[in-house]
């Protein structure tokens, strides 16, 4: 079978939409085979796949290259023949993808996760930073079950208040992004 | 600047009117002109590879029913607002952005609409203007069409500055992305008339400005303006956060400033790249090479995708920082930024959307 025939076998059994598989098979030789070769690897489920297409597609467009050479980087390739289950390797290298679509984004979140957790906050306090960067707002939610517990947590929150104000202006743009 | 045009289509209504005379004189000869009694199955999407861009092409001329003057329509609660007040003379371009959310808003009536009813839009301004005495109203075209792209066949400029010269209280702005301004350097507009240019680097606009003048070419027209008795504004909007975004911004602004001093600029605007999910989508069916369309976005609470809060910000903030060297208080506003926005960029709280509207109108 040639890999053209290999693609639509693999899509049928996935039950790729249509215009997933025209988008697959669009790609050039290389790229095509490079994707089957991961697919295969990995057990991609159909929105895995999916998910792949859209992000080799994007990072082909912002960066001029091919979804080959893409796939060829050898962080990615680290990933694919790495340790862990099929399943834990494909959220890995996906998220390796989405880190190349979203450098920066990327970055200035795991800039501001480092920050959160230098805090050392007791457990009962929970930092969430806005999905995706999304928004300006910074969610702090407090867990307690007596009232001594909620003192000692809000205390803990008052003594960090200048850290918390910093991380905010981080999410806001005052950081090196 | 010249534009390809397939058809030119005239309602029976307007036959005759001014606008079509003009465009019939202008185009007849090389363009198949119809007349039909009623126009709208013209302005509808034709079956196509790209309908839009066959609709830019198809210029129908009809009165228009609707009033012509309105609110902003990006004008929302959520955002500190600039007042700005539009009028609709035309509905499509014949510039084609990548990022243009024409392609989502005109994309079942893409023909390229222009109204020969559009003196009544004059009716209008002046029954604005005396229902707030004393009040200043900044009034701009540029809203659902590039305000200068057919001036040159259309001659709208001629009318609208001609009647605006002799109201003090409204100042008209014409926003463009051409360098369309013979007909604007003919007439005095005696101080009420503003024209901006939409500002980009050179990459965004090989990228994704197509049929536009090129950024050079912009502050070469805006010089030219200047000098004419205009007066100049310059919208950086979209802003595109790419990698290397800061840098040629600045470079642009340099390159502006170094053509029109700080202190003759009459406002200033910045806002970031942002689309609807379902633009994004039609914008990359139409436009899939182009990197400036998938920028590091995400979607926010108004349902639009932006490049992410920090990105926005440390472009607005390099900006504001280079005109603000330069020496000059420009007024300044962002479009379709929050409130909180406003702040981490200039400082301090927006005024309300009255107050900045008439602050830009008196300049």
């Amino acid at each position: 079978m040639d890999v053209d025939a290999e693609i639509r076998d693999f899509s049928t059994r996935r039950r790729l939409p249509q215009a997933y598989l025209e988008r697959w098979l669009h790609l050039d030789q290389s790229g095509r085979s490079a994707l089957l070769e991961l697919a295969r690897a990995l057990k991609f489920r159909t929105g895995q796949l999916v998910a792949a297409l859209d992000l080799l597609d994007e990072i082909s467009v912002r960066e001029q290259t091919s979804a080959a050479k893409i796939l060829a980087r050898p962080p990615l390739r680290r990933l694919v023949s790495g340790s862990g289950s099929a399943p834990e390797r494909a959220h890995a290298v996906l998220e390796e993808l989405r880190a190349i679509r979203f450098p920066r984004l990327r970055e200035t979140t795991e800039r501001l996760e480092a920050a959160v957790a230098a805090l050392h906050l007791p457990r009962g306090i929970k930092v969430l930073l806005p999905r995706e960067l999304a928004s300006d707002e910074l969610t702090i939610q407090l867990a307690a079950s007596a009232p001594g517990e909620l003192d000692h947590l809000l205390d803990a929150l008052l003594k960090k208040r200048g850290d918390f104000a910093r991380i905010l202006a981080m999410i806001g743009g005052d950081d090196d992004v | 600047m010249t534009f390809d045009v397939d058809a030119l289509v005239v309602e029976e209504e307007s036959r005759g009117s001014a606008l079509a005379d003009r465009l019939v004189g202008a185009l007849g000869a090389s363009v198949p002109v119809t007349y039909v009694s009623d126009a709208r199955e013209a302005t509808r999407a034709m079956l196509g590879a790209d309908p839009l861009g066959a609709g830019k092409r198809r210029l129908v001329v009809r009165k228009r029913r609707a009033p012509f003057l309105m609110g902003c329509p990006a004008g929302s609660a959520q955002f500190a607002c600039c007042g700005y007040l539009v009028l609709i003379l035309a509905s499509n371009c014949p510039m084609d952005c990548s990022y243009c959310f024409l392609q989502e808003h005109v994309a079942n009536n893409p023909a390229f609409q222009i109204y020969s009813n559009f003196h009544d839009s004059c009716e209008e301004m002046d029954r604005l203007a005396h229902s707030a005495p004393g009040r200043h109203f900044r009034v701009g075209t540029g809203e659902l069409a590039d305000s200068l792209a057919l001036d040159s066949v259309t001659k709208l400029s001629v009318d609208l500055i001609e009647f605006v010269r002799e109201r003090e209280h409204l100042t008209l702005e014409f926003k463009t992305k051409t360098d369309e301004i013979e007909n604007l350097l003919k007439l005095d507009p005696r101080g009420r008339a503003i024209v901006s240019w939409t500002l980009s680097p050179d990459a965004v606009w090989k990228s994704s400005e197509h049929r536009t003048a090129s950024p050079s070419a912009r502050i070469a027209a805006a010089r030219a303006a200047l000098e004419g008795g205009y007066r100049v504004g310059f919208h950086f909007d979209p802003m595109i956060a790419y990698q290397g975004a800061e840098r040629d911004y600045l470079l642009l602004v340099d390159q502006l400033l170094s053509a029109i001093p700080a202190r003759r600029i009459s406002l200033l605007s910045m806002g970031g790249l942002r689309m609807t999910p379902e633009l994004r989508r039609a914008a990359r069916r139409r436009f899939p090479n182009d990197p400036m369309l998938l920028g590091e976005e995400v979607l926010g609470s108004d349902g639009r995708l932006r490049a992410f809060g920090a990105l926005r910000v440390r472009l607005y903030r390099a900006l504001r920082e280079r005109f603000e060297r330069a020496g000059a208080r420009i007024p300044t506003y962002l479009c379709m930024e929050s409130r909180a926005v406003h702040e981490r960029v200039f400082g301090v709280v927006p005024a309300n959307p009255a107050k900045i509207g008439e602050r830009l109108a008196l300049g």
